[in-house]
């Protein structure tokens, strides 16, 4: 894992008066209001909020999943507002790795071939891959259950994978939707710790959403929004 | 790329659901591929009996053999043609024949058919060298005994090697041997002494074809022209292979255009049976889709893993309606010949060709089924991923 290097410049995420509005049923519904917010290049943020209170959604907008219904959205230097459905899914495959609160693996593919994933959007070669996917594994401590099946891990462990798949690619920003809603308080701190770990010694800008206090403790920065906009 | 093995393991998850969709689509195979099979048995038997150098000579308009008279005189005369070839004795390669058929109960059924009877000059061998005794031994000449075409002995009461059937009341004729041609369709008939038959129908005199051997192939449109300048002698001449050929496509027609119906009307309900398991197996990996979307794999790399995922379903069943098609080669399936109104047996010949259009026409089921599928998640939101 290379570490990006760029100190202290423009920051990583930088939104300008963004807006999410949905319709349903024609009426709609502003999910996010006005929302300015500057990331630093690694640091390591949460975002907390009650529910419904457009904490996804914000996630969402900032990994390239979706795009805001006005403002502007600066992340890793692109603009994303304007971006097709295709240039935002090679921005996320070049840019993002992403943690889900349900682990999302494929339950027919093996540890290493879930973490493999991602770089087969890549030219590396096939021994290639292998490689850098069993590093990734060796990086959360499962290098030795790499055949293993989702369903023959536990729930800490599926999320470890998860991790090794996120940050296979070597991605600058990680995001994290509340990554430890799943799990018991032993394996949610071993969760944090291994993100943790990945901010300090890999320099990987992480935004997490979380409802855990204790998980948003571990963050150096702490966001609040309520009702669409941040307090 | 979506790796294959994620598709193959998914259907091999889905196992029960897997193996009813693919035998639904297997059964649009299996249909598929004996129809051809045994169309393909058709024209082989039927192209079999004809022979580029000999030509058929029949009364002018009349289709068949069965429906055609020829008198004894205008047999010689034809037989003296000069582009007919000669046998190593000086004697012109040609045989004048009756063709008739008489009705057979028949075993191992309450039912009766019809079967061909083939009045035969004693020479009829010389003429027919790819005609092989395989059991018993030659009728002698002029007598009431005959031999029985392979494809047919043992499937009518009477006709196996040492019985006797009745041509007529009283005229018991008794099968003296078994042969065998190739599997032409002169194996669905029993061969008589020309002279016997011919009594037996009160055709004393009167012959139903001539064939003759040519020179060459080349020779035909010579022979043609100097039988057709006799106008007198109403007599019309035909390849002998163009003969079969016609009769061959009579049949095909009419199975082609039976079996296709059935296939195509199956197929529909197969694909939408792949369609529907297609729905199932997508609306189930909502989550999954999303997340590769999620990942960065792009819309058509979804649409290309499902349609791949699809044709394999498709491939399986496939597989399995084209094996068990192979397994008709063991069915023995007797159709009446409308050219000459009596039962030839055929079987189900199937060729490479064949195989690998059965496996075309279940990927081509497999791209119809699942293309709306296959468009539906690839029209998924990658936010999906974030939600269950
Ligand atoms: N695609 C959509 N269409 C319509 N409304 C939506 C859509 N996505 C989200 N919403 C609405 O936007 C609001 C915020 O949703 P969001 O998922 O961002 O909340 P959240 O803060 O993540 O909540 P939670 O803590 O429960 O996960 C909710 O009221 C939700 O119903
Ligand atoms: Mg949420």
């Amino acid at each position: 894992m290379g570490e990006g290097q760029r100190e202290g410049k423009k920051p990583i995420v930088e939104l300008d008066g963004v807006g999410k509005t949905y319709f349903r049923d024609k009426e709609p519904v502003v999910v996010l209001d006005n929302i300015s917010l500057d990331i630093e290049e690694g640091s390591y943020e949460a975002l907390m909020g009650p529910s419904g209170s457009g904490k996804s959604t914000l996630l969402n907008l900032i990994a390239g999943l979706d795009r805001p219904s006005r403002g502007s959205a600066r992340v890793a230097g692109q603009e994303l507002s304007g971006m097709s459905d295709s240039a935002l899914a090679t921005f996320r495959s070049r840019t993002m790795g992403f943690i889900f609160q349900a682990y999302n693996l494929m339950p027919v593919l093996t540890a290493v071939e879930n973490v493999e994933l991602p770089l087969l959007l890549t030219k590396l070669s096939r021994g290639e891959r292998k490689k850098r996917a069993q590093t990734a594994l060796r990086v959360v401590g499962l290098e030795e259950r790499m055949n293993h099946y989702p369903r023959q891990l536990s729930g800490g462990q599926e999320q470890r994978v998860a991790i090794a798949r996120a940050i296979v690619n070597d991605p600058r920003i990680i995001v994290a939707d509340e990554p430890t809603g799943d799990l018991d308080r032993k394996s949610a701190d071993e969760i944090l710790t291994l993100l943790e770990k990945l901010n300090k010694e890999f320099n990987k800008t992480i935004l997490m959403v979380t409802h855990d206090p204790q998980a948003a403790e571990r963050a150096t920065v702490i966001h609040r929004l309520d009702k669409g906009n941040l307090s | 790329m979506i790796p294959v093995a994620y598709n193959l393991r998914n259907l091999a998850v889905r196992k029960t659901t897997t193996l009813a969709t693919a035998a639904g689509l297997g059964l649009v195979v299996f249909v598929f591929a004996s129809v051809l099979m045994l169309a393909n048995s058709i024209e082989r038997t039927l192209g079999r009996s004809g022979r580029p150098d000999v030509a058929i000579v029949l009364r002018k308009g009349s289709d068949a053999e069965l429906a055609s008279g020829i008198e004894a005189q205008q047999v010689s005369l034809i037989l003296g043609n000069a582009d007919v070839a000669k046998r190593p004795d000086g004697k012109p390669d040609g045989v004048g024949e009756i063709a008739a058929v008489i009705l057979l109960p028949k075993l191992g059924t309450d039912g009766e058919s019809n079967v061909q009877v083939r009045g035969v000059p004693d020479d009829v061998m010389a003429f027919r060298p790819s005609v092989t005794l395989v059991e018993g031994r030659p009728a002698q000449p002029g007598s009431d005994e005959v031999i029985v075409g392979k494809a047919i002995s043992g499937r009518f009461k009477g006709l196996t090697l040492g019985q006797s059937f009745e041509l007529r009341k009283n005229r018991p004729l008794k099968v003296v041997g078994i042969f065998a041609d190739g599997g032409s369709s002169f194996e669905s008939e029993v061969w008589g002494d020309v002279h016997s038959v011919g009594s037996a129908f009160g055709r004393q005199g009167s012959m139903s074809s001539v064939r003759v051997r040519l020179l060459s192939p080349a020779k035909f449109d010579g022979f043609k022209a100097s039988i057709d300048q006799n106008q007198q002698l109403g007599l019309e001449v035909l390849r002998e292979t163009d003969y079969y050929e016609k009769q061959s496509e009579g049949m095909n027609v009419f199975i082609g255009a039976l079996g296709i119906s059935i296939a195509f009307l199956f197929s529909v309900g197969a694909m939408i049976g792949a369609m529907i398991t297609m729905y199932g197996s997508i609306a189930n990996r909502q989550r999954e889709i999303g997340t590769l979307r999620a990942l960065g794999f792009s819309r058509f790399s979804i649409l290309l893993s499902f349609l791949l995922e699809s044709i394999c379903l498709a491939l399986i069943g496939g597989a399995i309606g084209a094996l068990a098609s192979l397994a008709m080669g063991m069915v023995r399936f007797s159709m009446v010949n409308f050219a000459s109104f009596s039962e030839v047996v055929f079987t189900f010949e199937p060729t490479p060709g064949i195989m690998l259009g059965s496996l075309a026409v279940a990927v081509v089921m497999g791209l119809f089924g699942g293309f709306l599928p296959a468009v539906q998640a690839a029209r998924m939101s990658p936010i999906k991923a974030m939600r269950g």
